[in-house]
């Protein structure tokens, strides 16, 4: 069976009109006719099955929308392939439309002066959504997502929240096989960042329904994507399970050692010693094939070793890390 | 093709329906539109009352003209105008986004879901002045003169909305395009006084580069037996044809522009 979405050397480079600084250079960029290109996407490449869930992360200007706006029939690659559900989005972006849902956090798509459910029955009529079908999507993603309330209020009274609720339960009314967020919890708060959460965790198991979304979030995709897609400075850095991204970015785990009476200084072959306050002791344990077991061993029974704890870090310290050990490459080689 | 059309029925429906939120405002605006307008006219009286006729042309004719721009701006721009004047923030906020990835032309709803109801007010001004001149005026009616009348209001409605479009679609690719519209408004002005009281460059320009002429001093030059600079006998079929084959133009124009679409922001 071949992908649900393929992208094979995907590139999208912008021209930008060359600007030079300063007063005097405001003029300059007025009369010239220079351009520069800036890289959004370049070659990236991968697949998405029918059913998956995938969260595209990176930092900002990172190349993350431009690819959703790419998939989606907005813009052009400029270079590569890519295919969503058999198609070029760009060449058939109608045909593509009916069958894609597009979410974007931060522009709205609703009719800011008018009752949500007016919003909502545009959306029936610009995809011919059966009555039938209309009626019981409404039905059963307003109880999931408690939308009844306020389904009648106008749109400008909604709490940010509620309107994000309202926007995902739009894109979903028309059954789509692809669904493409950008950005779904950004500024909202706990309570509701966790409801549209499990929404989209459930939809993606329940009906089926592809899920692609990029976020700042790590949150986001832990609790509904298991595969992630990162990228940086425009390239494909990560394709994989969130589990394995640790081991790939190659982060260590931290070990604190305590002792009852101090050993002295105790370098080990297992682990880095990272600092020495005597009785307490760090290390990192930078090898993944290294255990607490082997660790453990070496300091021996003889020390007085009261207590052991071992640090994973966190997906989020993982990727701080990395994009931390990046700039510091950056600057060192500029 | 009947549901489509039913669609975009809809989205006026919605529209006014949002526009009607603020209704006192509204109405405020259309008051405001009919006075400076009425303001417009009454200079031209003003004129014509020390001077008798401008260019040939005595007060009827001057406000069969008038009304006639009036009234083919008021229709083309009420497709077109306010819809592709923020075009340029659909584009800067990112909105047009979220359009492009609906099942449906982009331009058709945008058009209509901002058609402007509030030229209202200028036609409540425009067609009591209008059928005014045209009684007043000597136009000498036959059948094919009427026929002559609808088509080149029609086709005059197309070249505005035409204009507008290409215009405005501007923004797909400069992202700003508000500019034009300044120039496109100040050539519009000109389009209140007959052709031939402008020197032979900006006759020509008005007929060709940016062909407001076609709006008004054409049609109704031909209406009225008058003479075109230019055209001469080609004015009539000018006229009729302008409005179509601008269609054509923004279309293609709108579609490429459409194609070199970079979206703004992230």
């Amino acid at each position: 069976m071949t992908a649900l979405i393929e992208a094979r050397g995907v590139s999208k480079r912008f021209r930008q009109h060359k600007r030079f600084p300063g007063l005097l250079g405001a003029f300059k960029t007025l009369v010239t006719a220079e351009y520069t290109e800036v890289a959004a996407v370049s070659d990236v490449s991968f697949d998405i099955q029918a059913g998956e869930a995938v969260g595209y992360l990176g930092p900002n200007g990172a190349g993350k929308s431009t690819m959703i706006k790419m998939m989606t029939g907005i813009l052009v690659p400029s270079a590569g392939s890519l295919t969503v559900l058999g198609r070029t989005p760009h060449e058939q972006r109608m045909a593509n439309a009916r069958q894609i849902g597009v979410v974007f956090g931060q522009r709205s798509q609703l009719w800011w002066d008018l009752p949500v459910i007016d919003s909502f029955a545009l959306h029936q009529r610009i995809y011919d959504i059966p009555q039938a079908r209309y009626a019981e999507n409404l039905e059963r993603f307003s109880a999931l997502l408690d939308l009844t309330p306020f389904l009648d209020r106008a749109v400008r009274q909604l709490s940010l929240g509620q309107r994000m609720r309202a926007e995902i339960v739009m894109s979903l009314l028309h059954d789509p096989k692809i669904l493409f967020l950008d950005e779904p919890t950004i500024g909202l708060d706990v309570v509701a960042k966790d409801a549209v959460r499990r929404f989209l965790a459930e939809i993606n198991r329940e009906r089926g329904v592809t899920i692609i979304l990029t976020t700042h979030d790590l949150q986001d995709i832990e609790t509904i994507c298991p595969r992630l897609i990162m990228v940086d400075h425009s390239k494909l850095i990560f394709d994989g399970e969130l589990g394995r991204l640790r081991a790939a970015l190659g982060s260590s785990r931290r070990l604190t050692l305590e002792f009852a009476t101090d050993p002295g200084p105790l370098p080990l072959a297992t682990a880095t010693l990272t600092s020495d306050e005597g009785l307490i002791k760090h290390y990192l344990l930078e090898r993944e094939d290294v255990s607490l077991v082997h660790v453990l061993s070496e300091v021996g029974s003889t020390r007085d070793l009261k207590d052991v704890a071992l640090h994973e870090p966190n997906i989020e310290e993982v990727i701080r890390t990395f994009y931390q050990g990046r700039n510091i490459a950056a600057t060192a080689t500029s | 093709m009947l549901r489509r059309l039913s669609v975009l029925l809809l989205l006026v429906r919605m529209f006014v329906k949002s526009q009607m939120e603020y209704r006192g405002a509204f109405w405020l605006d259309r008051l405001a539109q009919i006075i400076s307008y009425g303001a417009v006219l009454l200079g031209m009286w003003i004129l014509l009352q020390k001077f008798e006729l401008l260019g040939g042309w005595n007060w009827p004719e001057l406000a069969l003209l008038f009304s006639f721009q009036l009234l083919a701006y008021a229709l083309g721009a009420s497709v077109s105008f306010t819809q592709l004047r923020d075009l340029e923030e659909l584009v800067r906020l990112g909105t047009l986004d979220a359009l492009l990835t609906k099942p449906i032309n982009t331009w058709a709803y945008l058009i209509f879901s901002g058609l402007n109801i509030g030229y209202a007010g200028h036609i409540i001004l425009a067609i009591p002045v209008l059928v005014w001149a045209l009684l007043a005026a000597q136009v000498e009616w036959s059948i094919g003169n009427a026929l002559f009348f609808a088509g080149s209001l029609l086709s005059a409605t197309l070249v505005t909305g035409a204009v507008i479009t290409m215009i405005g679609a501007i923004a797909l690719i400069w992202v700003r395009s508000n500019h034009l519209f300044s120039i496109f408004f100040g050539f519009w002005e000109l389009t209140r006084y007959p052709l031939n009281i402008f020197p032979g460059g900006i006759q020509a320009v008005m007929l060709t580069v940016v062909p407001l002429a076609y709006i008004s001093a054409v049609p109704v030059a031909v209406l009225l037996g008058k003479p075109v600079p230019l055209l001469g006998d080609f004015a009539a079929p000018a006229a009729l044809l302008a409005g179509p084959l601008l269609v054509l133009v923004a279309v293609t124009h709108w579609r490429y522009a459409l194609s070199r679409y970079q979206g703004a922001g992230g």
